[in-house]
């Protein structure tokens, strides 16, 4: 766990560094907004409300409706044994998402992980706007149900776990844009064992801290190579969670994105992401992926 | 023999214009005066035709074509013909007529109104078209 502090200090330096001083030389073209008399908030930071495992700092306009299909597959490791983990089994999120107001979005999903049910809701705190304001901020939050039988769960509030995770994101120029997000996780319920001297002893703790970069590189003006890394932060007593490296590509279209990617997380619900990852990168442990979103306008 | 000739005539004749009268069938899109004469309110210069440009190939090209020739990847699985930008006869109409079609839409062209909701880009829209013109 020390060790991967150590490598994290790198890649948060590199995009802070990249968000505060590069991106002020291109703070002024950074914008869709064409008029230079009216001065407006910067469009497109990315082209979707997900960025492979993590939100992003988009918060879609009022009245947006959102479809997502969101797939992983198993890990890579069997190379042709299950092609790559393609043919293995694989974990799904079908999730819909509305923007009633604007600045916020609020939506639900179901993941074929233990059927969890997610409720969450995004809002855009600040937006950053050429000469105001250098950086978007979005709170995201959720609150996840784990609908499994009873026997299961000692009292019925087990059954539930939260996120929440502060997005700050610059977009440096049209083609780069960098995202920093600090986050928390907390589970009702964690595993324990009982201890040589009887004592019941937890074997992780309910809350978890992580961070979360990532980057996009725009190559054409719908298509971009994205990359992400999420370090945990929180030291537990057993089974502490890998890192997540994850890079891929995108593609938006007038109403949808797709996103094709590897990465270490299999889960698609982010603080079962972030507790409970234990493919190691050291070891090749990736699966491959891919988002959906399809968007329409009301 | 010569009814079999123009009866085979006649049929080539018949499905060879019923395609060609497809392609240039575009029934005529009234455009209320009131938005015809509607001022672009954003100037044409090199910044919003780059900011258009970026519009126009996420939401247009796929139908109209990157030069909006109408020859966009989906334009053959459509109704009604997409037109061609290039030509005068699409580029007489006032900025407010574009602004107003790409607005609004019919049949298989959305309205932009809400997908493209801030009216200063769907005017920077315009200007790249006018910037399709030859």
């Amino acid at each position: 766990m020390k060790n991967y502090k150590k490598y994290l200090l790198i890649p948060l330096v590199t995009t802070l560094l990249l968000m505060f001083t590069i991106g002020n030389s291109f703070a002024q073209d950074s914008t869709t907004a064409p008029a230079p008399k009216k001065i407006k908030p910067v469009k497109n930071t990315f082209g979707s409300a997900w960025l492979m495992d993590n939100q992003t700092v988009m918060v879609p306009i009022k009245g947006t409706l959102e479809f997502d299909i969101q797939h992983r597959f198993g890990t890579v490791n069997n190379a042709q044994k299950d092609l790559f983990g393609i043919f293995a089994p694989s974990n799904i999120r079908l999730g819909i998402s509305y923007s009633p107001l604007s600045k916020l979005y609020v939506g639900v999903g179901l993941t074929k992980e233990r059927m969890q049910i997610d409720l969450n809701a995004k809002y855009a705190l600040l937006q950053q706007t050429p000469g105001k304001m250098p950086i978007s901020v979005t709170l995201f939050a959720n609150v996840v149900m784990d609908p499994r039988n009873k026997s299961n769960f000692r009292n019925d509030v087990d059954r539930f776990s939260y996120f929440s995770q502060l997005i700050i994101a610059r977009k440096i120029t049209e083609r780069i844009s960098v995202q920093v997000a600090p986050d928390f996780s907390w589970f009702n319920n964690v595993e324990a064992y009982v201890d040589s001297k009887g004592v019941i002893q937890k074997k992780m703790n309910n809350g978890h801290f992580a961070i979360s970069m990532m980057g996009r590189y725009k190559f054409t003006q719908k298509s971009a190579f994205v990359i992400g890394y999420d370090q945990p932060l929180t030291q537990h007593p057993t089974n502490n969670p890998h890192p997540n490296i994850c890079f891929g590509f995108e593609t938006t279209t007038s109403s949808h994105a797709f996103q094709v990617f590897a990465g270490n997380y299999a889960g698609i619900v982010p603080q079962s992401n972030n507790v409970y990852n234990q493919n190691d990168y050291t070891k090749s442990q990736y699966v491959i992926g891919f988002n959906i979103t399809r968007l329409w306008n009301f | 023999m010569k009814i079999k000739s123009a009866i085979a005539i006649l049929f080539a004749g018949f499905i060879a214009t019923s395609f060609t009268l497809r392609l240039s069938d575009q029934k005529p899109w009234p455009v209320p005066d009131a938005a015809k004469n509607k001022k672009n309110t954003v100037a044409n210069n090199a910044e919003s035709v780059a900011a258009g440009k970026v519009l126009w190939n996420t939401h247009c090209k796929s139908c109209h074509g990157g030069k909006g020739l109408g020859d966009g990847t989906k334009a053959a699985q459509l109704k009604t013909e997409p037109g061609d930008f290039s030509k005068a006869t699409f580029q007489s109409q006032t900025d407010g007529s574009i602004f107003y079609k790409l607005s609004e839409g019919r049949d298989d062209m959305p309205a932009f109104k809400k997908k493209i909701a801030d009216e200063d880009d769907r005017w920077s829209l315009v200007n790249f078209i006018r910037s399709l013109k030859k």
